[in-house]
């Protein structure tokens, strides 16, 4: 009976642990933080992309959710694989500082993407402006506003989807300092999710429980974003409500159809990846690149979501290589 | 007086603690009574209803089941595939229950005949299933169903027909469990293995019972939840799993087993519901909410325990 035990134990185990080999040299191994999520599909497909044009193999690599010690672990595997670059996106800002510097040690350019870590010993960061995005997101949330109720005027909270992270206190700070530029906005605060998007549902609908007179919600990523969707549509408040949310996932998009969601902050995962990819080959070769990129953001509502210029933003498999937004 | 105090079971406790708190927000949040505030939380409720059900006959079993989110979000977008590849709803429908209680079965069979210990074995599920989430849907979240989908979980009928349908589900599992030889004999093998194998109860057939139920509510749960949310994606239903055994200790069930009701399990699940809600409606701060929730299960636990000992001794 033991080692029936063992075996189920050890299965159980490499479930668990689910390393990946990579080929020295000629691959490029790109870590992501939560391979569930279709935003890092996107990351995924850039970088695929750019491998083939490079003829270099991708290592495509991350924890299912987002898990600082997982990733940890998965960089340093990664790492002693010895790939020509690396290419990842932090899970914490504070916790993959150090991991990160010690790969860059080791002889092994890393490009930072998406969210940054608290270290300098990289080649480059490719990022977008969150906090400029969040600002972009207030924007959308006051032009809508105005639309809808005819004044600049209301109440205004945000859902948050995780606590601690980077990229989405960023997004957090932009838009609850973008708001203060409407002084009859009032904005009630926040709740935070653990990024599943039946709590993202629950939230709205709870917010304007609380608040009836909530005139718009901002949601940090596309998991809150469909969730809130969700529920404004339920409550069918599409035309009368402001919801704007980040990025652009199949429920967003859906939602943004339907008009429960005024306006998406988008971004540019598919160049992320692409760019990653390119750049963490180029520093392979010796080639010294600028040390910050902005990937930029865009805003996308229901009347511009038909314009051709857009496509490939929010549907990868249209994606053509572009300059990065905003420039 | 206090001995009757004594001999009330917990889930009396959590009723009165529950209704305490549905009193105390009436009064201090003026929306809590609404009738939108209570159909919200009706629908807010029934999923974690449903899979804390499920959870609650393998608790009541002595076993656990660490599996039902990854089920939850497995079932969803296998669900959600089938019918955006033009399968009708009923047959998609189908499908995943069977494909549901196909994993209770896998799980029955590696914990009552391999013998690997239902922790480790509903733990790999835990694993694998979210991982073939995962692969079914390409890690992308699945949109594009037909509109009759959504509108299961949006239709009321008095009542939302989300919350009928954990009605529904309450009602036989607690006369399975209550009335029925099947679910006298999974408490009896809950209690102590070796006395109801003694018996002559065939214990693997009633674990697979138990475990099939968890895992055949997880896929009604993720047929619910796609419904709910009109999407499927693989993240969903994260941690849904301790949510469900939160709300089955909450309302009396034991980690040793031979103890759990569905009444419980409903009870549990409505108190966090509750408290999630109150945290909305009274800005209670979000990480305080969290400790709460905690302090509230080990609070419990506690309570139950003492009024053991005390019954014990007594």
């Amino acid at each position: 009976m033991q080692w029936k035990t063992i075996l189920a134990a050890s299965v159980a185990l490499s479930t668990l642990v689910g390393l990946h080999a990579a080929e020295a040299e000629d691959s490029i191994a790109v870590i992501v933080k939560a391979t569930t999520s279709e935003y890092w599909q996107w990351v995924f497909k850039g970088a695929e992309d750019a491998g083939k044009e490079l003829g270099i193999k991708i290592d495509k690599l991350g924890t299912p959710k987002d898990d600082a010690a997982g990733q940890i672990a998965v960089l340093e595997s990664a790492a002693g694989s010895k790939p020509a670059a690396i290419v990842i996106s932090p899970t914490i800002f504070e916790a993959l500082g150090d991991p990160i510097a010690a790969v860059t040690k080791a002889g092994i350019p890393v490009i930072v993407i998406d969210s940054g870590a608290k270290t300098d010993k990289y080649s480059s960061f490719l990022t977008t402006n969150n906090e400029a995005g969040g600002k972009a997101a207030a924007e959308a949330l006051a032009a809508c506003i105005k639309e809808r109720t005819g004044k600049m005027a209301g109440k205004v909270g945000y859902i948050t989807a995780m606590a601690g992270h980077e990229s989405l206190d960023s997004r957090d700070k932009g838009f609850v300092e973008g708001m203060k530029a409407y002084p009859d906005i009032t904005n009630v605060g926040n709740r935070v999710a653990n990024n599943e998007e039946a709590e993202g549902m629950n939230f709205t609908a709870d917010m304007l429980t609380k608040d009836p007179d909530l005139v718009g919600i901002f949601a940090d990523n596309a998991q809150m974003g469909t969730g809130a969707g969700a529920s404004i549509n339920e409550q069918k408040l599409g035309s009368k409500f402001c919801l704007v949310a980040f990025d652009s996932d199949a429920g967003e998009l859906e939602h943004l159809k339907d008009g429960s969601i005024y306006a998406l902050i988008i971004q540019d995962p598919y160049m992320m990846g692409f760019g990653g990819v390119w750049y963490g080959y180029a520093a392979a070769h010796g080639v010294r690149l600028p040390k910050n990129v902005d990937t930029g953001v865009g805003t996308v509502t229901k009347a511009s979501m038909d314009d051709p210029k857009l496509a490939g933003l929010l549907d990868v498999n249209k994606r053509k290589l572009t300059p990065f937004l905003g420039n | 007086m206090k001995a009757l105090l004594n001999r009330l079971p917990i889930e009396t406790y959590v009723v009165a603690f529950t209704v305490a708190l549905w009193i105390a927000l009436s009064l201090t949040a003026p929306n809590f009574l609404s009738q939108n505030n209570i159909s919200n939380m009706m629908r807010q409720t029934s999923i974690a209803g449903i899979v804390a059900i499920g959870v609650t006959c393998t608790i009541v079993i002595a076993g656990i089941d660490l599996s039902v989110g990854s089920v939850v979000a497995f079932c969803g977008v296998a669900f959600a595939q089938m019918c955006g590849h033009g399968l009708g709803l009923a047959p998609a429908a189908a499908i995943t229950l069977l494909a549901g209680l196909t994993v209770g079965l896998i799980n029955a069979v590696a914990i009552g005949r391999l013998g690997i210990p239902a922790f480790i074995v509903t733990l790999a599920g835990l694993q694998v299933y979210r991982g073939l989430a995962l692969l079914l849907s390409g890690g992308m979240t699945v949109g594009g169903l037909p509109p009759e989908v959504k509108d299961f979980a949006r239709g009321t009928a008095a009542l939302p027909n989300l919350f009928w349908t954990m009605l529904a589900v309450a009602i036989v599992f607690h006369y399975l469990l209550r009335y029925t030889r099947t679910g006298r004999y999974m408490y009896a093998l809950g209690s102590n293995a070796e006395a109801a194998r003694r018996q002559g109860i065939n214990t693997f057939r009633i674990t697979l019972t138990a475990y099939v139920m968890s895992s055949g509510l997880a896929a009604l749960g993720g047929l619910l939840l796609v419904s709910r949310l009109s999407i499927a994606s693989p993240s969903m239903a994260n941690a849904y799993e301790l949510q469900a055994i939160a709300a089955a200790v909450v309302g009396g069930a034991s980690l040793f087993g031979g103890r759990g009701t569905v009444l419980g399990a409903v009870v549990g699940a409505i108190l966090f519901t509750t408290m999630s809600n109150a945290a909305v409606l009274l800005s209670v701060d979000p990480f305080w909410e969290m400790v709460l929730e905690g302090l509230l299960i080990a609070l419990v636990v506690y309570l139950d325990n003492l009024q053991k000992r005390r019954q014990s001794g007594a």
